[in-house]
C-alpha cells in the first residue's frame, strides 16, 4: 500500500454567524496518493472552497471552526500543528493556486522579486538554513520526473547561504531559478517580465506566474481551487494544457476544485462530488462519469446543455441547492431527488459506502439505493 | 426576406483614452479604443442570435449600441426597418420600451435598497404614468412568468439566490413588453443546474411572447440550446455568422475553431491533446492592420497580414458569411486535427 500524500478523514466544518451555523462541510473523507489528481465539483456553496482552505489550515478560525475530522499531510496532522508552525507547512510542504490571480500577488512587487522569494525559500529550507517540517530527502523525487524540457531548475544544486535581501548578488543568485520557473510555465521571454508589476500583465500570464511561484516550492501537494475560472477559454485552454504537461514533468500530487464538469473530466484521475457540504459520490473519473451511482451526479451531468432548441427542453435538476445553515436532515439530496425514499430522510444519512451495480470497487456513492441510478429517466 | 426586428449596419464605436495633460501639449495624436469596428448584423422577429466572443471582443459593446446606451461612432442601427440612430429625447424615451437589456451582473444591476415591485416596475414607471398601486399589480403579474412567487414583491434583491437575481432582471425586461431583448451573459454567474432552468425558461419564453433574442455570451453550451443563428465576435470584428448547428458543427473561420477546441468536454473518454492557439487578445488600442487573428491563426498566410478579409457568403454554405481569406481552402478541418504542427504557444 502507497503512503498516501494527504489524507482527509470525516473533517467537519462549521461557520459561526450572526444568523445561525453553516455546515460547510460534514464528515468528509478524501484520499490523495502521490502523483496522482483529484478533483472535486460542486455547485456554489458546497463547500469545495472551505475543503480547499481547511486542508493548509487558511481557514479564518473564527469565524470558522473544524468541529472533528483528521487532515494527514505526509503523516503530519495538519489540525495538531500549532500557529507557529503553519507557515513551514504551506508552500514548500502544500502550495495552492486560487481563481484569481490578481488576487494573490502583491501589486507592490515586481514578478521578479515574487517569484525570487519564493525560490529563496526553498533554496534555505534545503540547505537547513530555514526551519522545515519536513527535512530533505523528499519522499518524491523531483529529479527523476519523466522529462525534464525545460525544468533544469529542479536538477540545480541545492544553493548555500543567500546573499542578503536586496543586494544584487542575491538577484544574481535567484536569477537563474526565476527564469528556469518561468520557463517551466512556457513563458518563452522571461527577461522581458522579470520587472514588471502583476496589473502590467493579462489574466493568463498572471496564472502562470502562480503556477510557477506554487511549483517553484517543490510542494508534495499543489491545491488548485478553480485556477482557470477567471480566464477566457482559449486562455484557460492554455493554462490546463500546461498545468497537464507540468503534471507528468514535476509528479506533484494535486487537489483540483472546480465547478465545471468539463474541467474536472480533462484534468483529474479520481473525482468526488460535493452537494451541501457532503461527499455523496467518489471514484476513478471515467467510471463516475460513465456510470454515476448518486442521483445528485446522474442529474447534475445531464443538465450540462449539450442539445439544440428543436432538442426539447433541457433537463433541468429542479429546485437549488440547500442553504448550508439548513441542510435536510437525511440525505442532504432527498427533497430533489427522484429516488427518494422514507429511509433517505432519516438521520443518520447514508454513508460514502461500495457503490451497487458496478464493478469498480473504489467506486463510492452515499446513497441507499446506488443501484438504482443507473435506471433512472 | 421579412425586415429584421432590429438590425445593425456598418455599426462603429471607438472609445477615447484619457490624456494627459503633457499628452495634450505635446500634440500627441488621440489615441481610440476600436471596440466594435464596422459590424453589420441584423436579428429577425422570433428569432435568436447568439452572439459568442471573448472578453474584450466587443459583444456587450454592440449590445449597448442595439439598446442605445452608446451612441455610435459611426453607422447605422435600424428598428423594423426605421432608422433610429438619431433618436433623440421623448422619441427615444418612447422607443426604448421596444428593446430592453438584461444586463451582465445579477448584483450591480439591482438595487440592494430597492424592494422587488420597485426594481421590476421601474420601466414601467419610467414609461407610462402609472401609481403605485398599478405597477405593484403588474409586477406581480409579471412574477410567475420568469418563475418567482408573486408573494416576493416586498422583498429585497439580497434574499435571492444568483437564479433569482438573474430571474428578477429578466422580469424588469418584460415588464414594458419589449420586443427584442438583448441578453448579456444572462447565465454566466449561475451553476450549471440553475443555468439550465433559466434556460428552459428563456425558450419557453420567447414562445409565449413572441420576442426576439440577442444572446450575448461566452457560453458556447448556452448559444448552442437558445439560439437559431450564432455570431462569433473577435477584436470588434465579425469572424462568422451563421445557423447554430452548421457553425458549431462545421466551424470554418480558424477562430471559431480554437474556440470550439478549447472547450473542455465532460467526458473523460474523450480527453484528447487540444487545439490550443498560442498568444493573447491583441489590444484594441492599435488593433493589428490585416486579419485580426492573424498572430494566433495556424494557417496565416502573407496576404492575412496585408489585406483585411471581408466577412463575405459562401456560396456552398446557404446562409453563412465568414471573414477568412482562405475559407474554402480549410473550411472542412476538423478542429481536432489542428494540433499537428502548433508546436510552441506564443507569449504576449
Amino acid at each position: 500500500m502507497v503512503e498516501p500524500v494527504l489524507e482527509v478523514q470525516d473533517l467537519s466544518v462549521e461557520y459561526e454567524a450572526g444568523t445561525g451555523t453553516f455546515h460547510a462541510l460534514t464528515g468528509v473523507s478524501v484520499r490523495l496518493d502521490p502523483g496522482r489528481v483529484v478533483g472535486i465539483v460542486g455547485e456554489t456553496g458546497s463547500g469545495k472552497s472551505t475543503l480547499a482552505h481547511a486542508i493548509p489550515r487558511l481557514l479564518p478560525e473564527p469565524p470558522a471552526r473544524i468541529v472533528s475530522g483528521r487532515i494527514a499531510f505526509r503523516g503530519v496532522d495538519v489540525l495538531d500543528l500549532p500557529k507557529w508552525k503553519l507557515p513551514l507547512l504551506r508552500g514548500t510542504g502544500i502550495g495552492m493556486i486560487f481563481q484569481e490571480p490578481i488576487n494573490s500577488l502583491n501589486p507592490a512587487y515586481r514578478i521578479f522579486d515574487q517569484v525570487a522569494e519564493a525560490v529563496a525559500v526553498r533554496k534555505l529550507r534545503d540547505a537547513g538554513e530555514a526551519p522545515t517540517l519536513f527535512p530533505a530527502p523528499e519522499p518524491h523525487d523531483y529529479s527523476k520526473g519523466t522529462t525534464v524540457k525545460t525544468g533544469e531548475a529542479l536538477l540545480h544544486p541545492i544553493a548555500t547561504t543567500l546573499p542578503r535581501r536586496r543586494s544584487r548578488a542575491r538577484r544574481e543568485a535567484l536569477m537563474q531559478d526565476v527564469l528556469d520557473y518561468l520557463k517551466l510555465v512556457r513563458i518563452n521571454d522571461p527577461e522581458t517580465i522579470l520587472d514588471l508589476y502583476p496589473h502590467e500583465l493579462s489574466g493568463g500570464m498572471r496564472q502562470r506566474i502562480m503556477i510557477a511561484m506554487a511549483l517553484s516550492a517543490k510542494p508534495s501537494l499543489l491545491i488548485a481551487d478553480e485556477p482557470t475560472s477567471a480566464l477566457d477559454i482559449t486562455i484557460q485552454a492554455q493554462v490546463l494544457t500546461l498545468m497537464k504537461e507540468l503534471m507528468e514533468e514535476v509528479q506533484t500530487s494535486i487537489l483540483f476544485i472546480s465547478h465545471d464538469l468539463g474541467i474536472i473530466a480533462e484534468m483529474a484521475d479520481e473525482v468526488g462530488v460535493l452537494y451541501a457540504g457532503h461527499l455523496v459520490e467518489f471514484g476513478p473519473v471515467e467510471e463516475v462519469f460513465a456510470n454515476p451511482r448518486h442521483p445528485y451526479t446522474k442529474l447534475l451531468l445531464r443538465s450540462v446543455p449539450a442539445q439544440y432548441k428543436e432538442d426539447g427542453p433541457l433537463p433541468a435538476l429542479s429546485g437549488s441547492v440547500p442553504s448550508l445553515a439548513d441542510v435536510p436532515r437525511g440525505c442532504p439530496f432527498h427533497p430533489r431527488c427522484p429516488l427518494a425514499r422514507d429511509a433517505c430522510t432519516r438521520d443518520p444519512g447514508p454513508m460514502l459506502e461500495p457503490a451497487k451495480g458496478t464493478s469498480v470497487r473504489t467506486h463510492l456513492s452515499a446513497c441507499y439505493y446506488s443501484d438504482e441510478v443507473g435506471r433512472m429517466t | 426576406m421579412t425586415t429584421p426586428i432590429i438590425e445593425a449596419e456598418g455599426l462603429v464605436k471607438h472609445f477615447p483614452l484619457a490624456r494627459s495633460l503633457a499628452d495634450v501639449v505635446t500634440r500627441k495624436p488621440e489615441e481610440v479604443v476600436h471596440a466594435v469596428d464596422g459590424v453589420s448584423l441584423a436579428v429577425q422577429p422570433g428569432e435568436t442570435v447568439g452572439l459568442i466572443g471573448e472578453s474584450g471582443s466587443g459583444k456587450t459593446t454592440l449590445g449597448w449600441l442595439l439598446s442605445k446606451l452608446h451612441e455610435p461612432t459611426a453607422g447605422r442601427v435600424r428598428f423594423e426597418g426605421q432608422d433610429i440612430t438619431d433618436l433623440q429625447g421623448r422619441d427615444l424615451l418612447q422607443w426604448r420600451r421596444n428593446v430592453q437589456i438584461v444586463f451582465q451582473d445579477p448584483v450591480g444591476s439591482l438595487d440592494p435598497r430597492l424592494r422587488v415591485w420597485q426594481i421590476v416596475g421601474e420601466p414601467i414607471k419610467a414609461q407610462e404614468n402609472a401609481g403605485r398601486d398599478e405597477i405593484r399589480r403588474r409586477v406581480s403579474e409579471f412574477l410567475p412568468l420568469v418563475g418567482l412567487p408573486p408573494g416576493s414583491i416586498d422583498q429585497y434583491p439580497h434574499e435571492f439566490s444568483g437564479g433569482g437575481r438573474q430571474r428578477l432582471s429578466l422580469a424588469r425586461a418584460l415588464s414594458v413588453h419589449p420586443k427584442v431583448l438583448i441578453l448579456d451573459e444572462p447565465t454566466s454567474a449561475l451553476d450549471v443546474a440553475v443555468q439550465a432552468q433559466i434556460l428552459n425558461r428563456l425558450v419557453s419564453l420567447q414562445q409565449e411572447l413572441a420576442l426576439s433574442y440577442l444572446l450575448i455570451t461566452h457560453n458556447v453550451a448556452a448559444v448552442r440550446y437558445v439560439a437559431d443563428r450564432v455570431a462569433v465576435m473577435y477584436l470588434g470584428l465579425l469572424a462568422e455568422v451563421g445557423p447554430v448547428r452548421d457553425v458549431l458543427e462545421h466551424p470554418i473561420h480558424p477562430y471559431t475553431k480554437a474556440l470550439l477546441a478549447a472547450l473542455p468536454v465532460p467526458d473523460p473518454r474523450r480527453r484528447r491533446a487540444r487545439y490550443r492557439i498560442g498568444g493573447e487578445i491583441p489590444t484594441l488600442v492599435h488593433p493589428p492592420v490585416g486579419c485580426r487573428f492573424a498572430a494566433r491563426c495556424p494557417f496565416v498566410i502573407d496576404r492575412c497580414r496585408i489585406e483585411d478579409p471581408l466577412l463575405r457568403e459562401l456560396p456552398q454554405h446557404p446562409g453563412r458569411a465568414v471573414a477568412c481569406h482562405r475559407a474554402e481552402e480549410i473550411g472542412d478541418v476538423p478542429p481536432e486535427e489542428l494540433i499537428a504542427g502548433l508546436g510552441t504557444p506564443a507569449n504576449a
